[in-house]
């Protein structure tokens, strides 16, 4: 145990206490998000988590996070094309929501710059645990986002892509969907850009009665940004959701998963691939609570790590007293390509109803020498033959989502990745 | 689903009275001022006659110990420990080292005979037949008289006999408590002492090393087979003490020993300490099979009174081809706090960690196991079942490392949780690290109930509800059975079956 009750803060806290001060008359809020606001600062002012925050483990975020670039009022970057072709794109630039938002059937878009001047979304800001440094950093600095409602029993013919992207500085950001009852919506939450930004992104999503969403978070931010960013779910009565996690950029990086089933009959599917390479950090962190009976929830994880990069998966899956006959599974594979790599995870189970099936299951290895061998004694040179290995390792994970236009789309970021990093 | 509104209401009815080893004995004691300051450690080492620098070497860890806190990140909950409010020693009168059994007081046989535990090594030579059965009925199925094992009676702060030592020390085997060991052979406890589990290592580890009152000392010379099973029984008797043994066993190259711990305490309704440290050193091509029965007092079926059983045991695959297995059946406690480890520093050690849990009532258990791969080609495997009922939380928590030099390095893991009504929690907390490529780690975890299905298949054969879940239960934790020595085994099974009474039948 640290025997100083306050250690010295580190430069990155420091930098972000005095950041406070310099934006503060800058951010948007009425009384009760500014009263929010200086709650996540004081959280901050105790000292960001170290390893001994069990949560955080093994992201110490007080070691790692070594610098905080100031706010950048140059900063400019332009919209992208969306990965999924077609898409509605509603981008938020260095931070700043467009002012000309899309007219989509069943759709109302708001900036949340404007939510927050009115308070309406003051009640979110908390938040959700003494060990959430994201959401305190994210709720003392946003300024902008969008609130996205989709109206019951709305069908969106296409998708719709939220871009994040900055080019410098910080950029700190909220968005917030409403998916009405029936409703059925393909999101794409993007993350990128350039330069070495800092970039707190939260996400949250709650879904109604019989609610179906595809949610896909690509995330390429380049190697010298830092990512932190939190999704957070409310799944209600026989609702839908599959969340797609890719990772495939950033220096350091993480991506929480807070979700929580509400209402009967409710399912989560999470996929994710991690593709990590360079000298980076890479965190999933998964909370899932089932706290109503009769829900089930699959995770599928896939993680390749080159390089020296490190990685992390933390899942964990609470089954509460009440929620009996649930079914959860949770699995973790991952392939270490390099003997600088690292990869560590921690798939936990907390239970405490009785009439339930659940399971992990976690493997770290290498590639199977024999598969190696099964194909190089097919004329396949060797770096080609694990190539196919590592591709076929994770693309089976996108493979199983079932729609064609997504997983043209996410096979051709999956083939960028190994074209630069193969 | 009213065959699991049955499985509800049965538990409702748990009654976790039914420790069969909860008497007390009277029996006259030697103890020390209550509380912890350095008078009383300069007082166990003068009582037990220590050389000077064991004197020093627990004042150093007491002064660690004052600048630790205690730990919190173990899913037990529990009113905060009173350390002064604790008899570090207390020993049965009659015992400045006993020489024969005949020296011990009658009284105390009496307890071990009582809980089953042969002492008399004479007649277990001869292979006679206890006369007085009748009166130690309790006794009479124990499994110990059948085979030929020594043992180390421990009861409260001291041994007071250790049975077989002279055909031990023919093989060369040395088998003695560790406060004889100090004085009989103390360059091997130098050496060895404080090597794997250093008094730096944790609150309660370094708790033990200053205030440790006695335990076991084996030592097995090079290429020796050990000629029987090893054995210490601990026995906690007397009032508001803490038992803090140190047992420190060393297999020399190619050595093999197997050694089996036991323990009761009275049913009491205060919590008492227990902080126990167990180190192991398995030198070239040696190997050590531990094996434990649990089974403090667990406290009563409201959650009072029981053992806190704070233990930190750890092996050190120290030479090559060395191997360790643990085998725990964790029945006791109203707390369990236990990890055996292995370090698998070797090239090509291997590791085994064997667990049963069982927790009914109130019990609190988070144990588990950690495994660190140091040397290449080193392997563990991990087998852990745990049971929980009545209203106790059952956690298994454990660590698995591969650091950058461990090629090869490979682990298996298997945790399976059974939950037997809806009161109680089953959590798997598994920390994996791999740092090198060519590790190879799976895991795989898994929480349910019994089915339906089986319980159904066993009782369409005619099986009766209670036997067939009894069954069901015997076949879950089979794999782990099948590690202890045959002995054990038996006593292991019908221990599970006492403590699910009530919620199995």
């Amino acid at each position: 145990m640290n025997m100083h009750a306050q250690p010295q803060r580190t430069p990155a806290e420091t930098a972000l206490i005095d950041a406070f001060g310099e934006r503060l008359s800058l951010l948007p809020g009425d009384g009760a998000v500014m009263l929010k606001r200086d709650d996540a600062i004081e959280a901050i002012k105790h000292g960001l988590p170290t390893r001994r925050v069990e949560s955080w483990h093994y992201t110490d975020l007080r070691r790692l996070l070594t610098s905080v670039p100031d706010f950048d009022p140059a900063a400019a970057t332009k919209a992208i094309a969306p990965v999924i072709e077609g898409s509605a794109v509603l981008p938020l630039l260095d931070g700043v929501s467009t002012p000309k938002l899309p007219e989509i059937e069943g759709v109302t878009v708001q900036r949340l710059s404007e939510k927050l001047t009115d308070g309406s979304v003051a009640p979110g800001l908390d938040p959700y645990g003494a060990d959430d440094a994201i959401g305190a950093l994210n709720t003392a600095f946003v300024a902008d986002g969008y609130f996205v409602d989709i109206a019951d029993g709305a069908e969106l013919d296409k998708a719709l892509e939220l871009q994040n992207l900055q080019s410098a500085g910080q950029t700190h950001v909220r968005l917030l969907t409403r998916v009405g009852d029936g409703a059925k919506a393909t999101i794409v939450e993007r993350q990128t850009g350039e330069g070495a930004a800092l970039v707190s992104s939260v996400t949250q999503l709650v879904l109604g009665e019989g609610a179906e969403v595809t949610w896909l978070i690509v995330q390429e931010q380049p190697d010298t940004a830092t990512h932190l960013a939190q999704f957070k779910a409310h799944l209600g009565k026989n609702s839908r959701l599959t969340l797609f996690v890719m990772n495939a950029g950033g220096k350091l990086v993480r991506q929480e998963i807070v979700v929580r089933t509400t209402g009967e009959g409710a399912d989560f599917k999470l996929r994710g691939i991690n593709l990590l390479a360079g000298d980076t950090h890479t965190d999933v962190t998964m909370v899932l609570d089932h706290t109503v009976p009769h829900t089930t929830s699959t995770e599928v994880i896939r993680n390749v790590v080159t390089g020296k990069a490190r990685g992390v998966f933390q899942g964990r899956i609470n089954v509460h007293q009440y929620a009996q006959k649930t079914n959860a599974k949770m699995a973790c594979n991952t392939l270490l390509l390099s003997d600088d790599g690292e990869f560590s995870t921690k798939p936990e189970l907390e239970i405490f109803a009785d009439d339930v099936v659940c399971g992990h299951g976690a493997t770290v290895t290498e590639i199977d020498h024999d598969h190696l061998f099964y194909l190089m004694a097919r004329g396949i040179d060797e770096k080609s033959a694990r190539g196919l290995l590592v591709k076929a390792f994770v693309a089976e994970v996108i493979e199983e989502l079932d729609d064609e236009a997504i997983v043209d789309a996410l096979e051709a970021r999956l083939d960028a990745w190994f074209v630069a990093h193969g | 689903m009213p065959a699991v509104q049955d499985t509800i209401d049965r538990v409702r009815k748990i009654d976790v009275d039914q420790y069969k080893y909860g008497f007390q004995t009277e029996i006259a004691m030697d103890k020390a001022p209550k509380g912890l300051s350095e008078d009383i450690i300069r007082f166990i080492s003068a009582k037990k006659d220590e050389p000077s620098w064991m004197l020093e070497w627990r004042l150093e860890a007491y002064r660690r110990w004052l600048t630790l806190d205690e730990p919190t990140w173990a899913r037990v909950h529990y009113p905060k420990i009173d350390f002064q409010d604790i008899y570090y020693y207390a020993a049965p009168k009659s015992t400045p080292g006993p020489t024969s059994l005949s020296d011990v007081d009658p009284e105390l046989l009496k307890v071990y005979e009582k809980l089953g535990i042969p002492l008399r090594e004479q007649e277990i030579l001869a292979g006679v037949q206890k006369t007085d059965v009748s009166e130690f009925e309790e006794a009479s199925d124990n499994v110990y008289k059948s085979g030929r094992v020594a043992v180390d009676a421990v009861f409260d702060s001291v041994s007071v006999v250790t049975t077989f030592k002279k055909e031990l020390a023919q093989a060369g085997v040395i088998f003695c408590s560790i406060s004889e060991a100090i004085r009989e052979h103390p360059e091997l406890v130098k050496k060895y002492l404080g090597s794997v589990v250093p008094t730096t290592d944790n609150y309660y580890a370094t708790l033990n090393s200053a205030v440790f009152t006695d335990g076991s000392f084996v030592f097995v010379p090079k290429g020796v087979r050990c000629p029987m099973e090893l054995s210490t029984y601990f026995r906690m008797n007397e009032k508001n003490t803490g038992q803090f043994e140190r047992t420190l066993i060393i297999a020399e190259e190619g050595a093999y020993v197997s050694y089996l711990e036991g323990c009761t305490a009275p049913q009491r309704d205060e919590n008492q300490l227990h902080a126990a440290v167990v180190e192991l050193v398995a030198l070239d091509d040696a190997e050590i099979k531990y094996s434990t029965v649990q089974n403090w007092y667990p406290g009563d079926a409201e959650g009072k009174g029981g053992i806190y059983n704070f233990v930190t045991k750890r092996g050190d695959c120290r030479g090559h081809r060395s191997k360790i297995s643990w085998t725990q059946v964790e029945t006791g406690s109203a707390i369990t706090w236990k990890y055996p480890s292995c370090i698998l520093r070797g090239d090509d050690s291997s590791g085994e960690f064997y667990s049963i849990a069982v927790s009914n009532g109130y019990q609190q258990v988070d144990s588990g196991t950690k495994m660190i791969h140091l040397g290449k080609n080193t392997s563990s495997r991990i087998i852990s079942k745990g049971i929980a009922a009545g209203f106790s939380q059952n956690t298994y928590r454990g660590q698995v490392s591969a650091h950058r030099k461990a090629t090869n390095a490979r682990n298996f893991t298997n945790c399976d949780s059974l939950l037997i009504g809806d009161q109680c929690g089953a959590h798997t907390v598994p920390y994996m690290e791999a740092k090198n490529s060519t590790a190879q780690f799976e895991h795989e975890a898994t929480t349910s109930k019994i089915s339906e299905d089986q319980k159904f298949y066993v009782m369409q054969r005619g099986i009766p509800e209670e036997e067939a879940i009894a069954l069901i239960v015997n076949g879950f934790v089979k794999d782990v059975i099948q590690q202890l020595p045959m002995e054990f085994a038996v006593e292991a099974q019908k221990l599970i079956g006492i403590s699910l009474e009530g919620s199995v039948g």
